[in-house]
C-alpha cells in the first residue's frame, strides 16, 4: 500500500496558508486522484575510488572476479558480487565502457569526472555539468530540494580528488553532505516550530539577498581582475540561495513528511566515518528516504574516492576488520592473497549497495516500487587500480522507466559511457538527446 | 595493464638528455616544424585528421589558449608513452624526439605557469572554517560551533587551507552562513522580560537506574561517575554556570587526575552527552572550578519521552595510567590504589545566568542609549556602524550603514520586536562579502595595503581570527605601518596565547599532520596502540614548533634537537619515564636514543606510513616535498606493474622490494631519488617506534622477521645511512634549501596564497636574513611581517 500519512487535502492546505498569497508549485501530495498521478521518476549514482580486484578468468582466484561469469542473460555473478543475486532481475552489469577523455587521464585522477565525462589533468581543472544536475535541473521543479549530494568526507575536495560527484551547470563543484545528522535536520527536521515566524524571516531573507547583491556589484566594480572572478563565485551562490529561499517559500506551508517509526529507529544520525557499515547504511536510508517521501528525485553518493591519505575513507576497510588500506587492498588485486582480500571488500561493498536497493523495493508506491522508478547507477572509474577503461558498473532499478535487466551486457569500447546517461536521462523523462561526448543512445538498455 | 616495456626506456631516454638542452634554446620554425613535417603532419595534417589532432595548424603560442595546450599536452603524452609515431611508421630519432618533447614540455609549463599566476597577488580570500569560528566568537563573545554545519575547507596544491583561490563559495556555504548568523544572534538577542533562573546543588548522585558498567560515587577513580540530574525543573536554552567543588588525592609518580565535565541527559551511552571541558588537577587541596556553556550547544532530553528524562550533569576523572581496568563486583570497583582521586563535594548547576537583563552580550550590541526611545532610527545606525566595524575590520561609512538602516526600516513592521528586526539587520553584515572575505579592493595595480588591511592580515596570520579592539585602534589611527608599531604589535601578538593557533595550524597544514588521524594503525601489528595517542603525537610536533618560536630558537633545531617535547602519553610511548601529566615540556633526549628533531616524530612517521609498516616512499617524499620543497614529480598514469605476484617478492623486505623496483629503467629514473631519503627512516615502524627488526607476516602468534636494512644511496653518491645519516646530512649540506623552504611555506601561509616566479627575490632575501641570523625561528616570522609581500596586495 502507498504510504499516505502526509498526503493532503486541498482545504487543510489552503487553510494553512492563510492569507499569504504565494505561487504555488504543483504538488504530486494533493492529486485528486491518485491512480491519475504518476509515480515520480528519480536517478541516483553512488561511486567508489580505485576500482576493483579483476583476477584473471582462469586464475584460481577467478571466483573474487568483479564482473561476472558469462554473458547477456546467461551469466553467472561470482563471489564479488553475489551480494546481487536476489536483485538478479532489477540489475543489470555493464562492463567495457569508460569515458573516452578519462581514458587520457592520471589513473588516480577520474573520479571527478564519473559523472561528467569531461578531461581533467593536473593543469586543466574546469569541469563540466554532471548528468544527475541535469536531471535535477528537469525534475526539481516537483520536489522540496533539487538533489541530494552526499560523500564521505563532504564538501567539494580539491580538483582531481574532489569530495563530491556533482557539478553544476557552470561545471563547479556541488559540496557534499557528510553529517547524517545535518542532512537529516535538512531534510526531515521540523524547522522552526512557529510558521509564521519562518515565514517572517524568508521574506526577510530576499530582501536581505537582493540588497547584499546590489552593494556587492558595486564592490565588484573595485576590484582587481583575479578577486572579480573570486567574486563572482560569491555574486553565483548569492542568486543559488535566493532560489532556494523562493523554493522554500513555495514549500513552506506544505509538512515536512512524516517517516515511521521503523524508519527513524533504523537510522543511525550519530554515525560517522568512524564506523563505516553504519556510516554507509544511515546514507544509504538517508537517501532512500529522500526518494521515499519524494523531498529530492536526484541523489549522489561518492561512497570512498581517490583520495588516499587525505580522505577519510581511506581506512575504511581497516575499520571494518579487512586487512590493508583503501589504496593497499586495490594495490593488491594481481597478487595471490590481494586478490582474495579486495574481493572480499568490493563484495562488502555490494552488500551494502544490495542492502539499499532491499531498502528501495520495499516502499511500494501507486505503481511498483521505488525501486522500479528510479534509475540507479552503481560504479568506479577504474577497473584495477590506475585503470581508466572497463569501468565496473552496475546499472539497477527503474523497470518501470523502460529498463531491462536481468543480464551483463558487454561494450565495445568505442561506445562512450555518455550513451548510457543519455539513456538514463530519457528514462526519467529528460529528453535530452546528447550528454558530453555521447554518440546516441543505448538502446540495449531498453530491449529485451 | 599495458607493459610497454621497450616503450618506455625510450622515453625514458628522452626524459635524461632533456637535460642538456632547454626549451629556449629551441625555435619552433627551425627546429620543431621540420621534424612534425617530416613525421606527423600525413596523418594529422590538412589531408587526414587522425584522431582529430591537426597539428599543422596548432598554436604554438599557448597562453590563453586552452585548447591549443590540451592538444598540445596531448602530443607529448604520445610522445612519452611512445605511442606515436605507431609502430609500422617511421620512427623518430632520438634527437628528434629530444627536440620534440623538449620543446612542447616548455610550450606546456608555459602554459600552466602563467595560467596558474595570479600575478604575485592574494585572490579575495575567504575565511576558512577555523577563521570563521574564531572571528564569530570574538565579534559575539559567544562560545558556539559555528562551523558546524559548513562544508570542509579544500585545501591547497601546497596543502594550506588558507589560500584564497582555492577556498570556495557555494550557495549551500552562504545559505549557512546566514543560518548560522541568525541561530548565534537568536541566543544573544533576547526580547522581553528576563527568563525564568534555575539553581540546583548536588551533594550526590540522584539518578536510579542506571546503565552500563559504572558506579555512582563520589569519589572517583577510573570506574566511577558522579551524576546529578534534574528531571522536570530545568531550563533548555541560555548559558549555564557550574561549579565543581571537590578535593584531590594525588599519587607519586602518576599523572594528575582529570576532571572532566558532561552535560547530557542519556547516562547508558556516549553519545547524548557532549563534554563541557577537562581540567588536570594538580593539587589536593579543596576548591571550586567553574564551567560555562549555552544549554543550546548541548544534547537535550525531549519533554514527555519516558525513557530518559531529565537534564544530567556528569563529573569523572578520566585520567588513565594505561594498565588493566578492573572488574566491578555487584556495581562497586575496587579502591586502585595507584590512580588519582577526585571527591567530589557539591555540583552546583545555574542557568540562565546572567546579573543583568539584557545581558551583556546583548547588551554590547544593542547598547543602552538613550536615542533608543527618542529617535529609532539614529539607534539603529549608531549600532549598525559600530557593529561593522568590528565584523567588517574597518571604518565604515555613512552611506554603508545607511543601507542597512533602510533595510532594517523596510522589515520592522513586519516583525513583532525591536529585537527580532535587528537581529535580521545584524545578520545581513555576517553574511555580505565585507565579513566573510578578506576584501582588498584595488585594481590591476600592486599597491601597499590599508592600515585596516594590513590589521587584519596580521590577526588571521598570527591568531587566525579577526583584529581586536587595539589592533583596530592602531589601524585606524593610521600608524599600524610604520615598522616601529607594526614591531611593537607583532610582539603583543605573538605574545598573547591566540598566537597558538598560528603555532597549530602552520605546523600542522606546513607538515600534513592532519593524514594522522586517517592512518588506521593496525591492531594485529600494535595491539597496544591507543587511539588517544594521535591526538598527543600531533600535539608533540605542534609544541616544538611552539617552543622554537617562543624561545627564538634556530629553525635548524627542527631538522635535530638534543631534546624531545614531551607530556605524559607521548613519553610513555618513548620509553621515557618521569614525565607526568597533559603538558608539554622540554625533555633531553637520552643517552643512546637516536631521538630528536622532526624527522624522528611518531606524528610525522605514523603519517607517512601505511598502519602496518612504515612506508619508505612515502617518508621520502614527505622529507623532498615538505622539508626541502622538492617535490618529486608524481608518477606517470600507467605506472608499470612490479613482479608483485611473484612469491620471492614477496618475501623481501622493503628496502629490497625497492631495490628489485629500482632494475627497472623506468621506475629507476625517479626512485633512485626518492627511496634512499625514507629507507634512512626504516629503524622506525609505523607508530614511530625503534626497532632493530622488521616484522613481516604474522606466523602464529609471532611475526617472520628480516633485519632493518637503513642506508641507501643517493644518485649523486652520499650513502644516507640511518637516521644520523639522514640528519647529518640535512643539517651540514642542506640548511639552506631547508630554510629557503620553511621561508616560503610560513610566507606562503602569512599571505594565502601560492608563491610565484615573482616572489623569488623576496624568498631571497628573507632566506638570507635567516641565515645571517642563525635561522632564530621567532625572528623568521617577525622578517615575514616587515616584508614587501606581506604588505602589498
Amino acid at each position: 500500500m502507498a504510504d499516505k500519512s502526509w498526503h493532503l487535502d486541498r482545504r487543510s492546505f489552503l487553510m494553512g496558508a492563510g492569507s499569504v498569497s504565494l505561487a504555488l508549485p504543483w504538488m504530486e501530495c494533493m492529486a485528486d486522484t491518485p491512480a491519475a498521478a504518476p509515480s515520480p521518476k528519480r536517478m541516483c549514482a553512488m561511486y567508489w575510488g580505485f576500482g576493483v580486484g579483476l583476477p584473471p578468468e582462469n586464475n584460481e582466484n577467478a571466483n573474487w572476479r568483479w564482473f561476472p561469469n558469462g554473458e547477456g542473460r546467461d551469466f553467472q555473478f561470482t563471489d564479488t558480487l553475489s551480494p546481487l543475486e536476489c536483485f538478479r532481475n532489477d540489475v543489470t552489469v555493464m562492463g567495457g565502457l569508460s569515458h573516452p577523455n578519462g581514458r587520457r587521464m592520471g589513473g588516480h585522477d577520474t573520479g571527478d569526472t564519473f559523472l561528467t565525462g569531461a578531461f581533467l589533468n593536473n593543469q586543466y581543472l574546469e569541469n563540466t555539468v554532471s548528468v544527475d544536475q541535469v536531471a535535477a535541473a528537469a525534475l526539481s521543479k516537483h520536489t522540496r530540494f533539487s538533489s541530494l549530494v552526499l560523500s564521505t568526507d563532504g564538501g567539494v575536495g580539491e580538483p582531481t580528488r574532489s569530495s563530491t560527484l556533482s557539478y553544476n551547470d557552470k561545471g563547479r563543484p556541488i559540496p557534499a553532505l557528510n553529517q547524517p545528522q545535518q542532512i537529516f535536520d535538512r531534510f526531515f527536521g521540523s524547522g522552526d516550530a512557529d510558521l509564521i515566524a519562518r515565514r517572517r524571516r524568508l521574506k526577510s531573507a530576499s530582501g536581505m539577498l537582493d540588497r547584499v547583491l546590489e552593494d556587492s556589484r558595486s564592490l565588484s566594480r573595485r576590484l582587481g581582475r583575479e578577486d572579480q572572478q573570486k567574486f563572482d563565485e560569491y555574486l553565483a551562490a548569492v542568486r543559488q540561495i535566493e532560489q532556494r529561499v523562493e523554493r522554500t517559500q513555495q514549500w513552506l506551508e506544505i509538512p515536512r513528511p512524516e517517516l515511521r517509526d521503523e524508519e527513524r529507529d533504523i537510522l543511525h544520525l550519530e554515525s560517522d566515518d568512524k564506523a563505516p557499515l553504519l556510516f554507509m547504511r544511515t546514507m544509504y536510508d538517508l537517501i532512500y528516504l529522500a526518494f521515499r517521501t519524494d523531498s529530492t528525485r536526484v541523489a549522489t553518493y561518492q561512497i570512498t574516492n581517490m583520495a588516499d591519505a587525505s580522505s577519510l575513507s581511506g581506512k575504511f576497510p581497516q575499520l571494518e576488520g579487512f586487512k590493508g588500506n583503501l589504496h593497499g587492498l586495490a594495490h593488491g588485486w594481481n597478487k595471490p592473497e590481494g586478490a582474495v582480500k579486495l574481493g572480499q571488500w568490493d563484495q562488502f561493498m555490494a552488500e551494502q549497495f544490495s542492502y539499499f536497493l532491499g531498502r528501495l523495493q520495499s516502499a511500494q508506491e501507486e505503481h511498483g516500487t521505488v525501486l522500479d522508478n528510479s534509475v540507479i547507477l552503481y560504479g568506479s572509474s577504474n577497473s584495477t587500480t590506475h585503470n581508466n577503461n572497463n569501468y565496473p558498473l552496475v546499472l539497477a532499478g527503474g523497470r518501470n522507466l523502460g529498463l531491462q535487466h536481468g543480464r551483463y551486457l558487454k561494450f565495445d569500447n568505442k561506445v562512450p559511457m555518455s550513451n548510457m546517461f543519455v539513456t538514463m536521462l530519457n528514462a526519467v523523462g529528460v529528453e535530452n538527446p546528447k550528454f558530453a561526448d555521447s554518440t546516441g543512445e543505448m538502446t540495449e538498455l531498453k530491449q529485451a | 595493464m599495458k607493459r610497454p616495456s621497450s616503450h618506455v626506456l625510450l622515453s625514458v631516454l628522452s626524459l635524461l638528455t632533456v637535460a642538456s638542452v632547454s626549451a629556449e634554446d629551441l625555435n619552433f620554425d627551425r627546429d620543431v616544424r621540420p621534424i612534425l613535417k617530416s613525421r606527423c603532419i600525413g596523418c594529422h595534417g590538412p589531408d587526414t585528421q587522425e584522431a582529430n589532432i591537426r597539428l599543422d595548424n596548432l598554436a604554438t603560442d599557448l597562453v590563453n589558449n586552452r585548447p591549443a595546450a590540451e592538444n598540445w599536452h596531448e602530443v607529448l603524452n604520445v610522445l612519452d608513452a611512445a605511442e606515436m609515431p605507431p609502430e609500422d611508421e617511421e620512427q623518430l630519432t632520438t634527437e628528434e624526439r629530444r627536440i620534440l618533447t623538449t620543446w612542447v614540455r616548455g610550450a606546456v609549463d608555459h602554459y600552466i605557469e602563467s595560467n596558474r599566476s595570479t600575478n604575485g597577488r592574494v585572490v579575495q580570500r575567504r575565511l576558512n572554517r577555523l577563521e570563521y569560528q574564531n572571528t564569530m566568537t570574538d565579534l559575539l563573545g559567544l562560545k558556539m560551533d559555528y562551523a558546524r554545519d559548513l562544508p570542509p575547507d579544500p585545501p591547497s596544491e601546497d596543502g594550506f587551507q588558507n589560500d584564497g583561490r582555492a577556498l570556495r563559495m557555494s550557495g549551500l556555504q552562504l545559505e549557512y552562513y546566514l543560518d548560522t548568523a541568525r541561530r548565534a544572534l537568536d541566543r544573544i538577542i533576547i526580547p522581553g522580560e528576563a527568563p525564568q533562573q534555575y539553581d540546583y546543588t548536588f551533594d550526590k548522585c540522584n539518578v536510579k537506574g542506571w546503565r552500563g558498567n559504572v558506579e555512582r560515587s563520589n569519589r572517583l577513580q577510573r570506574g566511577q561517575v558522579f551524576l546529578g540530574t534534574m528531571v522536570k525543573d530545568y531550563p533548555e536554552k541560555g548559558e549555564f554556570r557550574i561549579r565543581v567543588t571537590f578535593t584531590a588525592e594525588l599519587r607519586e609518580n602518576k599523572g594528575f587526575p582529570i576532571l572532566e565535565l558532561c552535560v547530557g541527559y542519556r547516562p547508558d551511552t556516549q553519545i547524548l552527552f557532549r563534554t563541557v571541558d577537562t581540567v588536570e588537577i594538580t593539587t589536593e587541596e579543596e576548591q571550586t572550578l567553574e564551567f560555562r556553556g549555552f544549554l543550546e550547544n548541548y544534547p537535550l532530553p525531549v519533554r514527555g519521552q519516558g525513557k530518559f528524562p531529565g537534564l544530567v550533569v556528569r563529573v569523572r576523572n578520566i585520567y588513565d595510567d594505561g594498565t588493566p581496568r578492573p572488574k566491578a563486583n555487584k556495581g562497586k570497583f575496587p579502591d586502585e590504589p595507584e590512580i588519582p582521586v577526585i571527591n567530589v563535594k557539591t555540583v552546583q548547576f545555574e542557568a540562565p545566568v546572567f546579573e543583568e537583563w539584557p545581558a551583556p552580550l546583548h547588551r554590547r550590541i544593542l547598547f543602552a542609549s538613550e536615542l533608543q526611545q527618542s529617535d529609532e532610527r539614529a539607534y539603529v545606525r549608531d549600532v549598525m556602524k559600530r557593529f561593522m566595524r568590528r565584523a567588517w575590520r574597518r571604518a565604515v561609512t555613512d552611506k554603508e550603514a545607511k543601507r542597512y538602516v533602510d533595510f532594517y526600516a523596510s522589515i520592522r513592521k513586519e516583525f513583532p520586536t525591536f529585537e527580532e528586526a535587528m537581529t535580521e539587520t545584524l545578520a545581513m553584515v555576517l553574511i555580505s562579502p565585507d565579513f566573510l572575505y578578506l576584501v582588498e579592493p584595488s585594481g590591476d595595480e600592486k599597491r601597499q595595503v590599508t592600515d585596516w588591511e594590513l590589521a587584519s592580515r596580521l590577526a588571521y596570520f598570527l591568531w587566525s581570527t579577526m583584529p581586536d579592539d587595539i589592533l583596530l585602534q592602531r589601524a585606524e589611527e593610521g600608524v599600524l605601518h610604520k615598522p616601529e608599531v607594526l614591531a611593537t604589535e607583532v610582539e603583543r601578538l605573538l605574545a598573547d596565547k591566540r598566537s597558538n593557533r598560528f603555532i597549530d595550524q602552520f605546523t600542522s597544514q606546513w607538515l600534513h599532520l592532519d593524514v594522522v588521524d586517517r592512518v588506521a594503525v593496525s591492531k594485529d601489528h600494535y595491539g597496544e596502540f591507543k587511539e588517544e595517542l594521535r591526538r598527543d603525537m600531533v600535539g608533540q610536533t605542534q609544541a616544538f614548533f611552539g617552543e622554537l618560536l617562543r624561545t627564538n630558537t634556530s629553525a635548524m633545531t627542527l631538522l635535530n634537537s638534543d631534546f624531545l617535547m614531551l607530556n605524559e602519553r607521548t613519553a610513555a610511548h618513548y620509553g621515557y619515564e618521569n614525565v607526568y601529566g597533559r603538558s608539554f615540556r622540554p625533555v633531553s633526549v637520552r643517552e643512546g636514543d637516536l631521538r630528536g628533531g622532526l624527522l624522528t616524530e611518531a606524528s610525522v612517521l605514523l603519517a607517512n606510513s601505511n598502519g602496518t609498516d612504515s612506508h619508505a616512499v612515502r617518508r621520502a617524499v614527505w622529507i623532498r616535498d615538505r622539508l626541502l620543497n622538492d617535490p618529486p614529480a608524481p608518477p606517470p598514469p600507467d605506472v608499470p606493474s612490479l613482479e608483485e605476484a611473484k612469491p620471492e617478492f614477496q618475501k623481501l623486505t622493503i628496502r629490497e622490494q625497492l631495490e628489485v623496483h629500482r632494475e627497472r629503467e623506468a621506475c629507476a629514473s625517479c626512485h633512485r631519488n626518492i627511496d634512499p631519503w625514507g629507507i634512512a627512516l626504516e629503524n622506525f615502524d609505523a607508530v614511530g617506534l625503534w626497532r632493530d627488526e622488521v616484522r613481516g607476516r604474522k606466523k602464529g602468534k609471532s611475526f617472520e622477521t628480516k633485519p632493518v636494512m637503513a642506508s641507501d644511496t643517493l644518485p649523486n653518491g652520499t650513502e644516507l645511512s640511518g637516521v644520523n645519516g639522514l640528519r647529518d646530512y640535512l643539517v651540514t649540506q642542506k640548511h639552506r634549501q631547508f630554510s629557503r623552504a620553511l621561508v616560503t611555506r610560513l610566507l606562503t601561509y602569512a599571505v594565502g596564497r601560492r608563491l610565484e616566479l615573482s616572489d623569488q627575490r623576496e624568498i631571497d632575501d628573507l632566506t638570507e636574513k635567516a641565515e645571517q641570523n642563525e635561522y632564530r625561528l621567532g625572528d623568521m616570522v617577525r622578517a615575514i611581517v616587515q616584508s614587501p609581500v606581506f604588505q602589498t596586495k
